[in-house]
Formats: C-alpha cells, structure tokens, sequence
C-alpha cells in the first residue's frame, strides 16, 4: 500500500513540474480548433518549437494574445459596468490555467478593471514562463514578453 | 449569467473530428507513457512518441495449459500480424547479450530461471527497435503471479490476453502425440497435425516430457498459477476453448486481437439504420431514442410534419405528397439539415432512418457534412418482410395498430372492424423492397464500416446486437494483413 501512493505521489509531482497537463490541453484544444488531417504531423512541430523556445528562448506562440484577454475580460463584463468580481476574476484565472484551484488570491473589495485583468494575466503567465525549466529562463521570460503584443 | 458559464455552443465538427482521429485515445496513450516513464526531458520524449506512431501496434500476451497449442497460434499470428514472438525459449537464446548467457547458465544447471532474471531479459528485448515498432507477442510469459507483477511494475501491459482452456484429459492425451521438427521447429502432431511430406515425417522426434504422468504435473502446476494471474488483467482476457480445430482457434484469437477496448472518449451517438421496408428500423429507432436519449429522426414524419405544419418547406414537398412521387433529394437535405442542426441532436446524437436511400443522397448527406458514425444494415428476407407487414391492421375507431400474428386484438369484436392500409399489400410491399436492394450494394460500399445484421429475430435480440453495435468501438484493421489467407503458410 504504502509503495503504491509514493509511486502515485511520484506522478502527480512528475505531472506538475513539468506542466504536462497544461500542455497536453493546449495541445488537444491545438488539434480541435484548427483540424489538421494529419493530427501527428501537426504536432511535431508545434513540440519542435517549444523544445527550441525553452532551450534558445525564442518566442513561443501563445494562445492568447492582449486582445483576446480584452475580448474575454467583456465576456465576464456582461452588464458593461467596467470591473468584474473577484469570484469571476478567480474563475478567469482557473479556465486560464494560470491558477490552480486552491491558490489565495487577495480580494481588494473593489471590482477588478479591465487593465488589472490584463495586467494580472501577462504577470502570471510570465511567473509560468520563468519557472519552466530553460537552460535560460531569463531570456525567455523577455521573448515571452515581446511576444505578449502590447 | 455571463457567457463563460452559460453552456458553450461548440461546432459539431470539433466533436466529429476527435472521433474520426481518436484524439482522445492519442492523447491518452501519450500521457501514459509519460508516467509510465518519466522521462527527465518531456518534450523531445513525446516528440519521438508521436514519430513512432506505434499505439495500435500488437501487444498480445497468450497463456494456456501444456499441450493447448499456444506456440501454434502465438506463431500464426505473429506471421500474420507481422510482430515479433517472445518466449522462454527465444529469450534465453538470445545472442549478444550477458543476462541472456547467464539465464542459459542457470538454466542448464536448474531447469528453471528465476522470476526477476527472466523479466529482466524481457525488459531488455522489449526495449529493443522492432519490439517498439512491429509489437509483440508473448507465449506463455508471465508463468506465475510474481512474474506478472513484476512485469506490471515495469510498465509493460498488453493490450489482449489470450487464455487457452481445455479439459485435462484431452490435454494429456493430446500431448501424447506431440512431436517437433528439430530443423525448424514446428511442432506437429500424429493425429491432428501430420506433415504431407515424407521428409519431414522421418526427421520428427518426440520431445522429452510428454508422458502422462509428467504432463498431469505440468497440469498441475499450471493451474494452481493460472489462478492468480488472471486478475492482474481484468478487462482484456478473453478465454477459448482449445478442444477444436486449431483453424478455429486461430481465427477466435484474430479477431479478438483485432477489436479495439472501448475508451473513455467522450462519443455522441449518430446511428443511421437502413434496411428493406418492414425490416424494423423504425422500432429499433424507438428503442435506440428511449434507451440512449438520442433524436429519433424519422425521415418520412420529418417531412410529412413540414407538410402539416404548412412551413416554407412544406409547401415544396406538397406537391409531390400530392402526385405520389418521390420528394427530390435536395428538398429532402434541406429539412433533414434543419432538422439535425437543431441543438438537441448535435448534444444528444441521433438515430436517422429512411434516408438515404441511394448512392446519391448518401454522397449528398457526406457532402453536407451530416457523417454518421455508426450504419447498419438489416437483413431481413422477403417472406419475414410480407409476414410482418401484410398482417398489419389498424382500429379506425380508436386508431390503435394491432398485427393478427404479433399482437393480435383483444376481442372478436375489434378483429371485425379492422382495417389494413393500401400500403401494407403484398404488390406494394415488394415494389418497395426490390427498390431497396437494387440500391443497397452501393450504399454497403459507400459506408464501408457499416455492420450488417440479421432483422429476422425477435426485436429485443436484434436491438442488443445494435446496442453492442454502437457501444463498442468499430475494429480496427491491422495494416497488411491479408484477411482471406489463414493460416499463414498452410495450403489448404
């Protein structure tokens, strides 16, 4: 019994630290949104890109960019009053894949605006980028940040 | 509520395209390799994962008593799936390689290896380029429950688990009259297996160990282990009988290799049923709706509701009601389309029948991008099709339908008054069918994958078969394999 949930503890330590989830999920909504015939062709390359961005800190394409962040931050805004709440910001966050569901956020009370959101969303995705193992994180935390088309 | 948490609108052709390239399964066998392995680089490891392409390779394990023909068939399929066969004797023999000299040391000096030499041999051969990519074929490994979890915790599993069962008795005498080629190994038999060639016949010996009472030993011991192993493969052990044609065996074990295990992929359910009139689509449709909460669509009430219901549509296909011809088939899409767009059916997956009826519409549906993912075809011959139909009989007084053979009315009285429909005569009943099955040949070739089944059964049986039909995955067709020659080398 006992070897059996330290092999488990084991996988799920060896699935977070290299974020193979997040991975694989981009890499499944990848293959539904854009339906290429050939599904392993297609990602190969997309792996060949990653496995050079980490390594020379080239860019890497990301899913979103500002103005999807904007688009998604007026999907939560429904009644247009210009900030959304903290349980929805949580939320945002979590569909994101930029904070896990037992993280503490602080609640400030005001709503959160829409250059808060977009402000908080670049920060965390550049902290991701900064802890994935790279022979040189620094440089590609600042390809990513040219990347994040401002 | 705001538009993330309302329910998503996702286009049909995400969820028919995960289908169609079994995503779900590529993503999945992706992930257990990564765990099973870890590999310290994730990504270079699932870049060579991905180039290999080799999820679907064979990966068979076959256990059975001595003397069930296990190497027989393990070499029948190896040479017809292509894949590599993997045994005690093969391991040892092994050339180049120091766990292998000294497994044959050990095996020289005790007859038997031990549990970890011999998994660990294991593990160094499939780890080898042509286990990876042509699969392989296990006879006889694992022997006993250590064995198996030992190899369990190496991460290796296979895929099918053939266990070969026949009585002990036949067993014994059976082994009796096993003798082997020492050139090529083939094992024969002197009643059942017997060369043609003289040659062969004279160089054959027996091997050592075939006497009664050391086969009843091996018996023995073969059971008591067999016991504990088979629970460390639940799902994916399928037992035949030994005691018949070896022929037969072979082809059990084929097709059984050839089936896909049902996943746990997320599958929206678009049955199409055709068949000749009166073959009973329209009940299985009922039954497949009530079961599985799918869409009954019912092509001919589809377009007599637009009829009645004096829609734009309606009043196209109205004339056609009214002369008695057939509704083109482009009117027909377009309702049909409207009706299967309809978010109902894409969530819940529907069951079409009574179109399409030919070639033709069938390219016209594929074109519209209405692709079902499971066709069948019922068989029912002409006496069921007029027994069932011409006996049909309807109340006009209380509209009740009743059948003089199925179910035939409550009283005398009702009997009296029943009234058939001019449709249901027998003239018409086979204008109809030889309509059908002049167009059925084209419609089989055009849904390739489509399983055909037998309709002249009671309908709860046919409805299983449909069931089992839809849940299972459709099998998958190893490439190159040549399905009319079995076995393999035999002339038959």
């Amino acid at each position: 019994m006992e070897a059996n949930s330290s092999r488990e503890i084991e996988a799920r330590n060896y699935l977070e630290k290299h974020r193979i989830m997040e991975l694989l999920t981009y890499l499944t909504s990848a293959l539904l949104f854009f339906r290429p015939e050939k599904p392993r062709e297609y990602l190969i390359p997309i792996l060949e890109q990653l496995r050079t961005a980490k390594v020379s800190g080239v860019a890497f394409p990301f899913f979103m960019d500002n103005s999807n962040i904007a688009a998604m931050f007026q999907m939560l805004d429904s009644s247009n009053k210009g900030s959304i709440s903290f349980i929805q910001y949580k939320e945002a966050l979590k569909t994101l894949g930029l904070c896990t569901a037992d993280e503490v956020l602080k609640d400030d009370g005001h709503g959160i605006t829409c250059e808060k959101f977009m402000y908080e969303v670049n920060k965390k995705t550049q902290e991701i980028c900064g802890k994935t193992k790279g022979k040189d994180s620094e440089s590609y935390r600042s390809a990513a940040e040219l990347l994040l088309l401002h | 509520m705001d538009a993330t948490t309302a329910p998503h609108r996702i286009p049909p052709e995400m969820p028919q395209y995960g289908e169609a390239n079994h995503i779900f399964e590529l993503m999945q066998n992706l992930l257990e390799q990564l765990l099973i392995q870890q590999p310290k680089d994730p990504i270079p490891f699932m870049i060579k994962h991905l180039q290999r392409d080799s999820d679907y390779v064979p990966k068979i394990v076959i256990l059975g008593p001595p003397a069930s023909g296990k190497t027989t068939i393990a070499m029948w399929l190896g040479k017809h799936l292509n894949s590599n066969l993997l045994s005690v004797e093969s391991l040892i023999a092994k050339e180049y390689s120091s766990l292998a000299a000294d497994a044959r040391t050990h095996y020289q000096k005790f007859q038997t290896l031990p549990d970890v030499l011999l998994v660990r041999l294991l593990q160094e051969r499939l780890r080898e380029e042509d286990c990876i990519r042509r699969g392989w074929i296990l006879d006889g490994i694992p022997e006993t429950r250590e064995q198996a979890l030992l190899i369990q915790t190496l991460g290796v599993s296979p895929r099918h688990v053939i266990v070969l069962s026949a009585p002990d008795t036949v067993l014994i005498e059976r082994n009796l009259g096993k003798r082997i080629d020492p050139q090529t190994g083939e094992i024969y038999h002197t009643t059942f297996d017997w060369p043609p060639e003289s040659e062969i016949q004279d160089r054959l010996i027996a091997p050592a160990g075939i006497s009664e009472g050391e086969t009843a030993r091996r018996l023995l011991e073969y059971h008591r282990n067999m016991v504990r192993i088979l629970p460390s493969y639940p799902k994916i052990v399928k037992v035949i009988t030994a005691d018949q044609p070896c022929v037969d065996v072979f082809y059990q074990a084929l097709t059984y290799v050839q089936t896909v295990h049902r996943s746990n992929a997320p599958f929206t359910p678009r049955v199409l049923l055709c068949g000749p009139v009166g073959s009973g689509k329209s009940l299985q449709a009922a039954l497949l709706a009530q079961k599985y909460g799918l869409v009954n669509v019912c092509c001919g009430q589809l377009l007599k509701e637009a009829v009645a219901d004096k829609s734009k549509y309606g009043e196209m296909i109205r004339p056609f009601f009214e002369k008695e011809t057939a509704v083109p088939s482009y009117i027909i899409m377009k309702v049909l389309g409207q009706r299967l767009d309809q978010q109902d059916c894409v969530e819940r997956g529907w069951v079409l029948h009574g179109f399409p009826r030919d070639r033709d519409q069938a390219c016209l549906m594929d074109s519209m991008g209405y692709k079902p993912n499971r066709v069948f075809f019922l068989n029912v011959p002409f006496d069921s099709i007029i027994e069932r139909l011409t006996l049909r009989r309807t109340d006009p007084v209380t509209g009740e339908r009743s059948h003089l053979m199925y179910k035939p009315p409550p009283t005398m009285e009702i009997q009296a008054r029943l009234l058939q429909s001019p449709k249901d005569s027998e003239e018409q009943i086979r204008l109809r069918m030889e309509l059908f099955y002049r167009n059925s040949a084209e419609l089989q070739e055009f849904y390739r994958q489509a399983i055909t089944l037998n309709g002249d059964q009671d309908p709860y049986t046919v409805f299983e078969y449909i069931e089992s039909g839809v849940i299972n995955p459709l099998p998958k067709k190893v490439p190159g394999l040549r399905a009319k020659e079995y076995p393999p080398g035999e002339q038959s």
